[in-house]
This record gives structure tokens, C-alpha cells and sequence, in this order.
């Protein structure tokens, strides 16, 4: 289903997203292979029950043996006997820097996964299609890691204070004069994490009787955010501009659900980039809907910022827009920059506002010293601050090397989800036995790629997702891209029936847009 | 149709966020220049530090900072993924082993945040339909943590043991008239090792009875007393001398005590490991920068090394406790 704009007037540019449909003989097979685990982990408990077979699981204590059970026997079915034969897919650990390249520490199972040991081999070079590393800060050289390194000398590594407190230093308030410059706004704030951002400052923003429009598939933060604020949510449907209008009219029309008091205030939480589908939020239309609806926006670039626009200035430059239209502009440092924390900006009041009543500010210590330095220098480097256009070179490398990857991904034949400019390729696996293959042919293969299943995506669209990465050089592209054919045959993943021809180069124009059909 | 639009037109939301007055005392902080150890400089003047939570005073530490840039030169400062894709670093692996060991517990899990700790380990277990028995002076990471797992929450006065029975005692006669719901209803307790916001240590042993007593497992949280209390810094139930295993899991940030970021969980694996998969703060977030775990490394290294520290901070505590007592 291929989507387009009947908007066009407010998109500069082409915006190609495509969720090819699941096909229904793939669909099929997938709900098979579901069923026979299912009915063979109902075999496998039986015979652990019964002690036919040994049961591996840890166990409570004999003290407490007639204590409530801490968990439902239920719950955990999934975890004893559909993840745990694939569980070496993931949490691999690595002991170098996770740039372009890796090495990861070779584990061995003799028990079908249920221990591991470390053989103490180390597996060197794997190629990193899995660490979020969009530009290549994650180095342990250069001019980053050498300013870290005197920071830590002088400052030390930790804060041991919160925000109001003792803990403000003068690197902190260095970072939110930087960060504010860099996103184009008044005034910015930054946290010690991205997911504690998330759940501790919306909040401080909404609370009883004010609404929150979620998408479908929002962050885990952003949802334990809203449930922690109190206020009424309603999700629409992902990136669905009619359903989030529809939302939005009968909410002021119709107020409040029992009292029909109108509403305080709306806010909608959407996100740059969706990490799991790899699509890009239709950004100036959610703010022609805000507009029209007085309504305010809370944007979360934790995977775009830095990523997108041809200065890396997130998805608001990427679509030309005014970052003064986003009421709450959030993101990550762990993505783009190689460090670790979160930061809002936006409005001087709304800043000044969770300064004073933000939780994180009053019980949580802030960034610690070299990290806030890392992401000083490699912003500087962004905006070229540094001197050099070292930073330019690589949001131009990071394009580049998406559209190339995607684009040849999908003249081979596989079904990719997403937009065209998003640097998350997830690439759709479908059946649960090619989760655990993949991984492990790619492994072998040398190359580390991230699978993801259930409960993460909806159970029959399990998938692998590529993270690129400017650091990324042709290469290693290459390499990745024949041993994706070369799995993608062995394990018969090439499901995608429309063809497509190999790209010329089309002039931009009003005419490559089509209607929707109602 | 024309109703909807005037409707429309005529609704006027509430400012995001209301004017905050210019001389908000919390508005404008204390900006500090240079290291926050015992003598700080604060807007631009030198104090004595009273304020952080330094208290073995290893922010300073050669030996934590040289360890810590070691890791910087091997890693360099971000991990750029949660523990489930490539952000798991033998470094986290061994940090975790140390501080099992060091409590002598069979597992440990470390979080990127102190803060979300507590607050994604309750959770983890706890739900909707749950009891959970807290203290009324429980720090607001608990607060966050009982809010996000939508249990019933039961507060008993401040380190009162016999408040806290009395609701125990409610709560089982109500079990006895729907014993069907109470098989499957978990009950917990959580206390803290030492209290934020009070000072007061909780009286551990008799909690211990009255868990065996009324079948309820205990979460300890252990932020302030990790590396205070106990013989060899390992907290309250070294304190008292309390089997480790009595307690159902031990949360603590090392944030305090070791000078570094983060938290960390320990208990028996059967607890622990549930967390790997549960715990909103462990896998939809990125994991602990290396340099950091290093710190931590190192000065858990120092703690086992000088177990005289722990008596140096116990007997200036009573000394300073003894002159404002007057």
C-alpha cells in the first residue's frame, strides 16, 4: 500500500513511505509455525511438571515455597518456550567501541540456551548493522574522546547530587545553551536519561482533565509517561492524520467523557522516527492539525535528531518547518551523539516551568562530566562549529549510505518497511524459526544484526532490523548486502512481489503524486 | 456540522504551562565550577561541601578516575544501545558479578539511571490487583515505581511495626472471606534501608518476622545505607546481621556511596533474572556508559580493599550528630 499525499502544498519535498502488505500464504504458514510451538511447549511443560524432563528454570526458595507464587505460570509461556530457544539472538556482549565494526565475545550453549559459557574466544570485525550509531560518534579516538578524557580528570565520573541541589556544574548549563542554539529554539533543559525524560516530565506538563493523543505505536517512555501523568489518553492510528483529526474533533466537541467539561488541554505525543517500522512521522501535517486545533505537540526525536535534515538538525529541518511550531521538542544524546541522556527544549516559560517542576530536576542526579563533554564536541562537530566539516561529510555519509541500502535491499526482492530517508531498515522475516536463522546465519557470516519479535511488533510480523550508520563506508555495505542475498536464499525471505525497476533518477514534480483512494 | 465549528472555534486550551514568578527559588540553581567533592565552588565561592551525597568520598579518587579513563580509551563514552542489541559490554557483565559477590547474592542487574531503578523493579512484579505495604516516608522513586504498576498501595506510619501489623492482620481477615483471590494476590513490602527523607534506619529483623509471619516478600532499598552501614559496607542486612537471602531483592544506586551513575538490583537469580525481560527502565533503554561502570568497578576495588572507611564515616557521623545534639 503504497502511501502519498493529498496534502501536497505542504510537503517540500517527496514523501515515499511503503508498508508492502503481508502476503497471505506467509501469513498462513507464519500462524502454523506458531501453533506446533505452541502445542509443543504445552508437551514440554507437561513433561517438566511430571519430571519426565529436567526443569532448568530457577526455582523459589524452599522457605518461601508456600508464599503466593511470584509469577503466573501463564505469563511466563512464552519465555520458557518460544524465546528461550532463540535467546542467543540477543543480548550478544561485545568488549570494543560499537562503531562500524566490532568484537563480540564468542558464547557457547550446551543446554539448548539455557546457560551460557564464554569460550574467552573474541569474534573481531563483525559488522555492526545493530548499535545506533548514526554518525559515528562512538569512537575511542579523536577530538570527542581526547575532551572527554580531561574532563573526567578534572571533574571525575560522577555527580552525586541532583539538579537543584549541588549538582548543576557549569558544563550543564554550557550543554543547554548549546543544545538550544543547535535545535533552533529559546531555551533547553537536559536530563541524565532519555527513557527517565520521557516518564518524568510529561507529568509535569498534563495531568487530570487533560487529554493526550498517542500513536499507535509510541515508545515504551512516552506510553509510561502518559499513564504516569493521569490524564485521558486516546491512541490513533500510526501516522494516520484522519484518524488523529477525528480524534482531535470529537474531543472539543464532546469535552470530557462523563462530565462533558471541556477538555484543559490537548496534547499530542509523536515521534521522529518510529524505531520499529522505520517510517517518518508526517510532520506538517500534525502541525496544520495543531494549529487548526489548539492543540500542543510533543515531539520525540530520539531516533532522528541528528540523523535527518541536510544539517542534521532532526525532522523538523528534514520537512523545512519552524522549529517554533513544536510546542515540546525532546530527543536522546544516546543515538546520534555517543553519549548517553535526554534534553527538551522549547518556549523560555516551558523551560523555566520544568526547571522549577520537572521530578528529574528535584530527585535525580544529573549528566555526569565527560558525557556532557562528548556531546558538546560531537554537537560542535554537527553544526561545524569546530571548525572542520567533519560533521557535514558525515550527515551527507549517512544519506547516502540509506538510500543506497535501501534501495538495493529492495531490488533484491525482500519486503522493507518504512520511509525512503530513514536510517532503521527493518526488513520482514515473518515466520519465528527465521528469527533465531537469521541471526545466526548472519552471524556466522560475520555481520551482527538486531531480530525482533514478539511482544516488540505484532506477532506475525517479527523482522531484522538494520541500524546504518555514517561510519558505515561502501564497502561494508557491499559486504552486508551480498550476505543479506545469500541468507536472504538459504532462508527463502524474498517475499516482496512488486519488483521493482532499478532507480532513474526522476526530477521532483508535482505529478509523482497520486491520490489516495477513499 | 456549523454547531461543530463554532464549537471548535470557540475552545480555548489552558497555556502548556503556567508563568513561573522570577524569583522562584528553585528556578535559579547553584551553578558549580570545577569537581563537587568535599570543597566546592559555588557561584564562584569556595565551601565546604555538606550538600552531596559523596560519602566515602571517592569522586575525587585518583584510582576511580584513572580506571575510568582506561575504559574511555577502550570504548569510548556511549554504548549506543539497549542491553538486548550490542549494548551489552563485558564490562556490564563484570560489574555485575562484582556487586553479586560483593553482596553475596547469586545475581545482579545493573540500570543506566538511579533514578528508574526502584522504579522499574517494582513494577516488574507488582500489578494491577497486588498489595503492596510502604512506608509513609518513601522516597519519590518508590512513589513512581507503586504508581506505574497500578497496585493497591497500604501506608503505615513511619517505622511503626505495629501499624504495619495492624494492616496485616486486616488484610488477612479479608483474605479469609475471598481465599480464591488471595491465592493469586502477591503481596510485598517496601522499605528502605535508610530514609531520605527522614534519616531514620528501619527496623529490619522485625520485619523479617512479621514477613514469615504473614507470608509477604520484602523489597529493600538500600540507596543511602550501600556503602554506610554494615561491617563491610554491604548495608543494612550486614547492619544487623540478617541473612542476605531473607530478603526478597536488594535495590540500591550507585550514585551515592560508589560516585559513579546508575543502579543496580541484586538478589536470588530466580527473582533477578525476571527483570532482564520485565524491566521498563532495563530493556527499552540504553545501557550504562562503560567509563561509568569502570568507576564503579574500581571503587567497589577500594571498598573491599579498606573496610576502615566504613568505621572513619561512622565515627565522624556520631561525632557531628553529638555537637548539634548539643
Amino acid at each position: 500500500l503504497n502511501h502519498v499525499v493529498h496534502n501536497g502544498g505542504l510537503y517540500k519535498r517527496p514523501f515515499n513511505e511503503a508498508f508492502e502488505e503481508t502476503p497471505m500464504l506467509v501469513a498462513v504458514l507464519t500462524y502454523v509455525g506458531y501453533g506446533v510451538l505452541t502445542l509443543f511447549g504445552y508437551l514440554r511443560d507437561f513433561m517438566r511438571q511430571w519430571k519426565i524432563e529436567k526443569c532448568q528454570n530457577a526455582t523459589e526458595r524452599e522457605e518461601q515455597k508456600d508464599f503466593v507464587p511470584l509469577y503466573q505460570d501463564f505469563e511466563n509461556f512464552y519465555n520458557r518456550n518460544l524465546y528461550m530457544r532463540i535467546r542467543d539472538s540477543w543480548n550478544r556482549p561485545i568488549c570494543s567501541v560499537p562503531g562500524a565494526k566490532v568484537d563480540m565475545m564468542e558464547r557457547v550453549s550446551h543446554d539448548y540456551n539455557w546457560t551460557f559459557t564464554y569460550t574467552g574466544k573474541v569474534l573481531k570485525g563483525i559488522i555492526n548493522m545493530g548499535s545506533y550509531n548514526y554518525l559515528g560518534f562512538a569512537q575511542k579516538a579523536g577530538t570527542c574522546q581526547e575532551a572527554a578524557a580531561k574532563v573526567l580528570s578534572q571533574y571525575g565520573a560522577g555527580v552525586c547530587s541532583t539538579r537543584q541541589e549541588m549538582g548543576n556544574l557549569d558544563k550543564h548549563e554550557e550543554l543547554e545553551k548549546l543544545v538550544a542554539r543547535f535545535l533552533g529554539v529559546e531555551s533547553a533543559m537536559a536530563y541524565g536519561m532519555g527513557f527517565a525524560t520521557n516518564s518524568m516530565n510529561i507529568p509535569a506538563l498534563v495531568g487530570k482533565g487533560c487529554l493526550i493523543l498517542s500513536d499507535e505505536l509510541n515508545h515504551a517512555s512516552l506510553v509510561l509517561g502518559a499513564r504516569l501523568s493521569g490524564a485521558t489518553i486516546r491512541i490513533f492510528k500510526h501516522n494516520n492524520m484522519q484518524s488523529l483529526e477525528k480524534l482531535l474533533k470529537d474531543a472539543i466537541v464532546h469535552g470530557q467523557p462523563r462530565t462533558r467539561r471541556p477538555w484543559k488541554k490537548i496534547l499530542i505525543l509523536v515521534e521522529g522516527i518510529y524505531s520499529m517500522e522505520g517510517s517518518i512521522v508526517r510532520l506538517p501535517e500534525v502541525i496544520a492539525l495543531k494549529k487548526k486545533y489548539k492543540s500542543y505537540l510533543y515531539l520525540d526525536e530520539a531516533h532522528s535528531i541528528g540523523a535527518l535534515g541536510p544539517s542534521g538538525r532532526g525532522v523538523v529541518e528534514y520537512f523545512g518547518l519552524n522549529p517554533e511550531d513544536v510546542d515540546v521538542m525532546m530527543g536522546t544524546f544516546t543515538k546520534s551523539f555517543g553519549a548517553a541522556g535526554g534534553y527538551i527544549g522549547g518556549k523560555k516559560e516551558l523551560i523555566d516551568y520544568l526547571r522549577t517542576y520537572s521530578h528529574s530536576a528535584v530527585y535525580a542526579t544529573s549528566l555526569s562530566p565527560p558525557v556532557v563533554e562528548q556531546i558538546i564536541t560531537s554537537m560542535k562537530c554537527i553544526m561545524g562549529e569546530d571548525g572542520t566539516t567533519v560533521g557535514k561529510a558525515r550527515v551527507q555519509q549517512l544519506a547516502e549510505n540509506t538510500r543506497y541500502f535501501r534501495r538495493r535491499l529492495k531490488e533484491m526482492g525482500f519486503i522493507i518497511y518504512g520511509n525512503e530517508d530513514s536510517p532503521v531498515v527493518p526488513l520482514m522475516l515473518y515466520m519465528p524459526a527465521k528469527i533465531g536463522a537469521f541471526g545466526r546465519e548472519m552471524l556466522k557470516r560475520n555481520i551482527g544484526v538486531v531480530v525482533v519479535g514478539f511482544p516488540a511488533t505484532p506477532i506475525i510480523e517479527s523482522r531484522a532490523r538494520f541500524c546504518l550508520s555514517a561510519a558505515h563506508t561502501k564497502e561494508m555495505l557491499d559486504t552486508a548486502l551480498k550476505e543479506i542475498n545469500d541468507v536472504g536464499d538459504l532462508l527463502q525471505l524474498k517475499y516482496s512481489r512488486h519488483r521493482l525497476v532499478p532507480n532513474l533518477d526522476r526530477p521532483f514534480d508535482e505529478t509523482t503524486y497520486e491520490e489516495t483512494e477513499d | 456540522v456549523q454547531e461543530k465549528e463554532e464549537l471548535i472555534e470557540e475552545w480555548q486550551p489552558e497555556p502548556l504551562v503556567p508563568p513561573v514568578p522570577k524569583d522562584h527559588p528553585a528556578l535559579n540553581y547553584n551553578v558549580v565550577s570545577g569537581p563537587p567533592t568535599h570543597i566546592i565552588t559555588v557561584n564562584g565561592k569556595e565551601c565546604v561541601n555538606f550538600a552531596s551525597f559523596n560519602f566515602l568520598g571517592l569522586l575525587d579518587n585518583e584510582k576511580v578516575k584513572s580506571a575510568a579513563q582506561a575504559s574511555l580509551k577502550k570504548y569510548g563514552v556511549g554504548t549506543c544501545g539497549p542491553r538486548g542489541f550490542y549494548g551489552t559490554f563485558d564490562v556490564h557483565l563484570e560489574l555485575e558479578e562484582r556487586l553479586a559477590k560483593f553482596m553475596r547474592t547469586e545475581e545482579a542487574i545493573i540500570y543506566s539511571y538511579g533514578f528508574a531503578t526502584i522504579a522499574s523493579a517494582i513494577p516488574a512484579y507488582s500489578k494491577r490487583g497486588d498489595i503492596v505495604f510502604v512506608d509513609e516516608a518513601a522516597c519519590f522513586a518508590i512513589q513512581k515505581g507503586l504508581q506505574a504498576s497500578r497496585s493497591n498501595i497500604k501506608l503505615f506510619k513511619h517505622n511503626d511495626m505495629a501499624d504495619l501489623e495492624r494492616l496485616l492482620k486486616e488484610q488477612e481477615t479479608e483474605d479469609q472471606k475471598n481465599p480464591r483471590k488471595a491465592r493469586v494476590t502477591r503481596r510485598f513490602i517496601v522499605v528502605e534501608g535508610l530514609y531520605m527523607n527522614t534519616g531514620d534506619i528501619c527496623p529490619l529483623p522485625e520485619l523479617i518476622k512479621l514477613k514469615y509471619k504473614y507470608k509477604v516478600r520484602i523489597f529493600l532499598e538500600e540507596s543511602l545505607s550501600f556503602g554506610v552501614l554494615g561491617e563491610h559496607g554491604r548495608g543494612v542486612t550486614e547492619h544487623f546481621g540478617i541473612n542476605i537471602d531473607d530478603i526478597d531483592l536488594i535495590s540500591a544506586n550507585m550514585e551515592n556511596s560508589l560516585a559513579s551513575i546508575g543502579g543496580f538490583c541484586c538478589g536470588r537469580s530466580f527473582i533477578i533474572d525476571h527483570q532482564r525481560l520485565s524491566g521498563q527502565g532495563y530493556c527499552f533503554s540504553a545501557s550504562l556508559p562503560p567509563l561509568l561502570a569502570a568507576a564503579a568497578i574500581e571503587a567497589l576495588n577500594i571498598m573491599e580493599d579498606n573496610p576502615e572507611i566504613f568505621q572513619t564515616l561512622r565515627s565522624k557521623c556520631e561525632r557531628i550528630h553529638k555537637a548539634l545534639q548539643g
